[in-house]
């Protein structure tokens, strides 16, 4: 604050709080003239209200004081007097910063000995996976939704089920949540609706669905020369640049024949986030094993 | 001082509803005046810049909708607010946004760095209907924006306006303001809006940001 403004805050104060603790001091003890009957003189109604006079009780000279005396206080410790800044020396900002310090006091125990650990560790690690589900909630449950299940409607895809898009390694877990990942799968519309429908059946056979087998083939031999690039010849994919598996049942956005039939003649843009700087790594380590343990969960349930 | 300067006072009921005010408006003087005044002498930080077109044209939309009765933006400097959202909010970041979108009440959360987070496909499919993104949400969904085209007529004179008030656009950002918007929906602009949200004006270092 610059200094005019500050003399015109003290000056304010000092106005105020001198006036007012003056008259404090000066009204139990002021002579107020009286009647002989020991009223003030003051009536209403015709005289048939007339204003006695009382001293002024202890309880409310002993509450004012109090409040004088918080006041003062108040000004000498925190700051508001001016550019005073308090005895205290009190901010904002220091407040936060000690509880920030006294919170990773509490958990810079726990959070090295997991920082210490291997993702696959940390994932079987309860406390690890308490403080990722919290992470997790806040952050990834948007779009995966807060049991992990995926949205289809979004391209996120399903993390409890085991099937990857770009791997399920410790490091392909990491990678993906700090820097984000951008799934492109070009649209086909130009091949013609009837290739089209040839290649959706021939996905659809690639799952094991039923299928109708005579345009099955006739899309087959479009997907060898066309989608082979990244899906490969077996439609098995490729996770380096998230071309999906299709040959299991697990699909991103969804396995009907309208969804897949879309994704050809549409394509797809699929993008997720970095989550770096916004992440620490040490909450990215937390999430990455969160994710593992989701995944490997559902495989001991025995999915 | 004596008592009948008191009953004087006391008699003259005009004089003494003077007084009052006048002992009444110390606080306001005291604590709004200099940052009223102040308030002027805020200059933005280096990366903050004046919304382009199409986020400004999905601020309006943000402010005519109502967004800021359940979404603040504003991150106060508690723990597990910082924890949360980021790093705190400074007055200086909020120097282009009028009227600013501060406050504590909230029934969404808090949009002060919301920018990135998610990608756009998920502001579309959220504002179209939040649950189908997020099911235990209790937001309204917005469909109608993406069917509204953004009326581009007036958005130069809204960044006149703007620079009159002190925004440093150019000649040249209000003359090519309208081609900007062209082809757009509302629904553009708003996703626009929200994916910039303080995406530049993060502190780099602050005594109380968390690591």
């Amino acid at each position: 604050m610059s200094s005019g403004w500050a003399w015109w805050v003290i000056g304010l104060i000092v106005f105020n709080m001198g006036l007012t603790f003056c008259l404090f001091i000066w009204a139990p003890i002021a002579r107020v003239p009286t009647l002989p009957d020991g009223t003030t003189g003051h009536v209403w109604a015709h005289g048939a209200l007339r204003e006695g006079m009382h001293r002024l009780p202890g309880w409310w000279i002993a509450l004012s004081l109090g409040m004088f005396v918080t006041a003062f206080a108040y000004f000498l410790l925190y700051p508001g007097f001016g550019n005073f800044r308090g005895m205290l020396g009190w901010t904002s900002q220091g407040e936060l910063a000690t509880a920030v310090a006294a919170n990773d006091a509490v958990l810079e125990p726990t959070l090295q000995r997991l920082a210490a650990m291997s993702v696959e560790q940390a994932a079987a690690d309860p406390q690890a996976q308490q403080l990722g589900a919290r992470l997790f909630v806040d952050n990834c449950a948007a779009c995966h939704g807060r049991d992990g299940r995926g949205n289809p409607l979004l391209g996120a895809p399903d993390l409890t089920d085991g099937d990857w898009v770009y791997g399920g390694t410790a490091a392909d877990i990491t990678n993906s949540i700090r820097n984000g990942r951008t799934g492109v799968m070009p649209q086909w519309k130009a091949l013609g609706d009837a290739t089209v429908k040839n290649l959706t059946q021939y996905v659809l056979g690639l799952s094991g669905q039923t299928h109708d087998a005579q345009m099955a083939a006739a899309g087959e031999t479009v997907f060898q020369t066309t989608c082979v690039a990244c899906h490969g010849p077996e439609g098995k994919g490729n996770p380096l640049i998230g071309a999906p598996n299709l040959t299991d049942r697990a699909s991103v956005y969804g396995s009907s024949a309208a969804a897949i039939e879309a994704s050809i003649g549409n394509g797809r843009q699929g993008h997720m986030p970095a989550w770096s700087p916004r992440l620490s790594d040490s909450d990215t380590h937390l999430l990455a094993a969160y994710v593992h343990h989701l995944a490997n969960r559902s495989d001991a349930a025995g999915r | 001082m004596a008592y009948r300067h008191f009953e004087f006072i006391e008699k003259h009921a005009w004089l003494l509803g003077i007084l009052t005010a006048v002992m009444v408006s110390i606080g306001g003087l005291a604590e709004i005046t200099p940052l009223f005044i102040m308030a002027q002498e805020v200059k933005p930080p280096e990366h903050v810049r004046p919304y382009d077109p199409l986020r400004l044209a999905g601020r309006d939309i943000y402010v005519r909708e109502g967004c800021y009765l359940c979404h603040s933006q504003m991150i106060r400097a508690l723990r597990f607010e910082t924890q949360r959202y980021g790093s705190f909010s400074t007055a200086d970041e909020s120097v282009y946004d009028r009227p600013f979108q501060w406050g504590s009440k909230r029934t969404g959360p808090d949009l002060a760095r919301a920018g990135g987070k998610y990608s756009d496909e998920w502001q579309h499919a959220h504002l179209m209907d939040p649950r189908s993104v997020v099911p235990e949400s209790n937001m309204p969904g917005y469909p109608w924006l993406a069917r509204a085209p953004i009326d581009a007529d007036d958005i130069a004179a809204r960044m006149r306006v703007l620079r009159r008030l002190g925004d440093p656009y150019t000649d040249a950002d209000i003359a090519s303001a309208a081609a900007a918007l062209e082809g757009k929906t509302e629904m553009d602009a708003l996703i626009a809006y929200l994916q910039g949200l303080g995406i530049a004006n993060e502190p780099q270092a602050t005594a109380g940001e968390t690591p």
